[in-house]
């Protein structure tokens, strides 16, 4: 697939516009320490962490064209092998400490030399279903080897002081993954626009012509599996770095499904789209694991909405905007309200029904029914107490329903359209079966 | 020679169980180019739904209402939510499956919890068909491996004697020149799709009883229903059987070995590149990692499959 922001050369304003909003928002970043708060800051770890796993990631998909089922692999083989090399650290080893996630990023590479050697025998479904068998292979194999990998118990170590760096506040462990998370964003950048760039993203489009160019494209493509393998690495390094622990949990296909999440979300055609998804994701996480025992499951629900509604994630919805403006024409704010309003509507139906169902099918929900005298005590959702069983709340969550698709049906048929026009102009070919 | 022939019996049991899943999805992927993530997930939708109804109707009434209700529920996804994004080319349609494959696993967590319910094999089917030596060959084994046995047979014939199995053939190999000759491939495809949601589902409600039932049955099932695909060729009933056949009677058979990779090194004298821990790591401790390195190999040496012919 072909993606609408390669295709389009930037103007050179919308060029400064937006460089000086990176560089706003890099400045921002190394200003946080001093208005935020701790657990914001330590959010914000993770979310670098999530935001270059993503990177990593979607070099693959983005450039390639790959999508791999089952990247947490080389994520916790890098933390695993980071955390050894601290405990070497701390045992004497002369390793210097900042240098920890290259030790994760090395690793994860050669592992990723081997995997992608097998993976990309094969393009399309073969090769995702080779990654989720892959991932299955080394959890099955790092869970019974506990000697090495420390089981569910995990390996824990500290992170050692090193020179003028002491690594023992939350701040400085930000800043550490900051610096490393911009680091390898900019230097996937350079690799994105180098002539090694150029010819993957050729592969992706004509694999056959290119290597009637002479390329071999199997050396390429296991080249860019293990990079990105390598930099996911670099990112469980990170997280082992921050964490100074690891387990084998980390192998687990979580791990795998939450770097897909984060890219579809934001985006995987455009350069930093993973980042965007990977934020918001890992944000309302922070925050919103803590109020829900569902949040898995809106999160799935998300990713198939986007899926279905806005193949190319949030930032493809941004490129669409652009090029709707560039064209001349205004945007639909009509249109685009009532999107909002319904999808809004829509949401806090799902999450009322959602919130009281998982509440009512608590088996401590049935004690309390019985220790109250009451058949239906009332649930909590949105700080309100509802009573499940009325009347008023059934009719109330009918009517949220009823308005939001009435407020999607007027303008679904418009959308699709307007999304089938653009894909219309993606040049599709067949990718399965190969 | 008991053992043998108890852990044959196993494998081949085990192996019909994954045949059973992994039919439908290669015929589906055949056809349309799909590859349906979710289709382990309706494996474990089948396990809950006969869990479930099986209180009501009874256990052979679970297993007709999981069947229907997992097919209905393939027609659903298919027809409503797949269909929707078909325009967008294949890698959205394996993408959303994938999200309904975890989306379904959290949907039956929050429904039946996140630990594995009580559903266990009904008591009057608790008894012992056959001996072999002295240990005892349980009914429910058997009635797992005779549905498998009779799904794979009325697969077959429906395949090969019918007009509609022969479309379908042609469909799975050329869908544009069958539709051209003015079959609605489509329809042709919800049905497959249907049927095969529907048989994933059954394979769920016979060995949700056996194995447990849990919202990792799905994962657990799906990454082998993958491998059994890739070895046996997408698309290709003969290799997905011969596939599963043989990872489920490799996996019986290793989980009865007693020894370690220490002990092969040293049988092969080569005991120099024994890692530490690994040694002591028993076979059957990783039983199931064989059928990944078995892909592994058969992607080296025959890429497109035991019987697959696109390479």
């Amino acid at each position: 697939m072909q993606y609408l922001s390669e295709n389009h050369q930037s103007t050179d304003r919308e060029k400064i516009f937006i460089l000086l909003l990176l560089v706003f928002l890099v400045v921002g970043l190394f200003a946080l320490p001093y208005f935020a708060d701790m657990a914001f800051i330590n959010a914000m770890v993770l979310v670098c962490i999530a935001a270059l796993y993503a990177m990593g990631y979607n070099l693959l998909w983005g450039q390639a064209g790959l999508i791999s089922f089952g990247h947490a692999t080389y994520f916790a083989f890098g933390a695993s092998c980071t955390i050894m090399m601290m405990a070497g650290i701390e045992g004497g080893s002369s390793f210097p400490t900042p240098f920890l996630p290259l030790v994760g990023g090395a690793a994860s590479f050669l592992i990723g030399i081997v995997a992608g050697w097998f993976a990309t025998i094969r393009t399309g479904v073969y090769f995702a279903m080779i990654t989720v068998a892959i991932t299955e292979l080394a959890r099955a194999i790092v869970q019974r080897w506990d000697t090495v990998f420390g089981g569910e118990a995990g390996i824990t170590s500290i992170r050692t002081a090193w020179g003028p760096f002491g690594f023992q506040k939350l701040i400085d462990v930000y800043y550490f993954t900051l610096v490393w998370t911009i680091i390898c964003i900019i230097l996937l950048w350079f690799l994105q626009k180098s002539p090694v760039g150029m010819v993957i993203r050729g592969i992706r489009e004509q694999e056959e012509r290119v290597r009637f160019l002479g390329y071999d494209a199997h050396a390429l493509k296991t080249l860019v599996f293990a990079i990105s393998a390598g930099v996911s690495g670099m990112a469980g390094g990170l997280l082992a770095f921050t964490n100074e622990s690891t387990n084998v949990t980390l192998y687990e296909g979580a791990y795998s499904t939450t770097v897909l999440i984060n890219t579809v979300i934001g985006g995987a055609g455009v350069f930093l789209g993973p980042v965007v998804g990977a934020t918001l994701t890992t944000l309302f996480g922070y925050y919103i694991a803590n109020l829900t025992f569902h949040w898995l499951l809106y999160m799935g629900l998300l990713f198939i909405v986007i899926v279905v509604c806005a193949p190319r994630g949030i930032t493809g919805l941004g490129v669409d905007a652009v090029m709707h403006i560039r064209s001349g024409a205004r945007l639909p704010w009509r249109l685009i309200c009532k999107q909002i309003l319904g999808w809004l509507l829509l949401s806090i139906g799902s999450v009322m029904i959602i919130e009281m169902v998982g509440a009512v099918l608590q088996p401590s929900y049935g004690a309390l029914a019985r220790s109250s005298g009451v058949a239906w005590p009332p649930v909590n959702v949105f700080g309100i107490n509802w009573s499940p069983s009325s009347p008023l709340t059934l009719s109330g969550i009918a009517l949220i329903f009823v308005v939001a698709l009435v407020l999607l049906r007027d303008t679904a048929s418009s959308a699709h359209r307007n999304v089938l026009k653009l894909a219309g102009a993606i040049v599709q070919k067949p990718e399965a079966g190969s | 020679m008991d053992q043998f022939l108890i852990a044959l019996l196993n494998g081949l049991v085990y192996g019909l169980l994954v045949f059973m899943v992994s039919a439908g999805l290669t015929l589906v992927f055949g056809m349309m180019g799909v590859l349906n993530f979710a289709h382990a997930s309706f494996y474990m939708l089948g396990a809950y739904a006969a869990f479930f109804s099986g209180r009501y109707v009874g256990f052979w009434g679970g297993l007709v209402v999981a069947t229907v209700t997992v097919g209905l529920f393939g027609l659903f996804s298919e027809r409503l939510l797949m269909r929707k994004v078909r325009s967008f080319g294949h890698t959205q349609e394996l993408l959303l499956t994938y999200g309904l494959f975890f989306m379904l696993e959290e949907v039956v967590k929050l429904l039946f919890g996140p630990t594995p319910v009580a559903y266990n094999v009904p008591d009057e089917l608790r008894f012992t068909v056959f001996m072999i030596g002295n240990s005892q060959f349980p009914f429910f084994r058997l009635l797992m491996g005779i549905t498998a046995l009779v799904m794979f047979f009325g697969t077959y014939a429906a395949l090969r004697f019918t007009r509609i199995g022969l479309i379908v053939r042609a469909a799975v190999e050329r869908p544009q020149m069958v539709s051209a000759l003015g079959h609605n491939v489509s329809l042709v495809f919800s049905g497959l799709f249907t049927v095969g949601s529907a048989l994933a589902g059954l394979a769920g409600a016979v060995a949700g009883m056996y194995y447990p039932t849990s919202p990792a049955m799905a994962q657990e099932l799906g990454s082998i229903v993958f491998v059994v695909v890739v070895i046996g060729g997408l698309g290709s009933l003969n290799g997905a059987l011969a596939a599963s056949l043989l990872i489920g009677v490799m996996t019986s058979f290793a989980v009865g070995v007693d020894s370690t990779f220490g002990d092969l090194l040293r049988a092969l004298g080569l005991d120099v590149f024994a890692l530490p821990g690994f040694e002591a790591v028993q076979f059957s401790a990783i039983a199931g990692v064989l059928p990944y390195a078995l892909m592994l190999f058969v992607l080296l040496w025959l890429p497109a499959g035991f019987a697959g012919n696109r390479a």
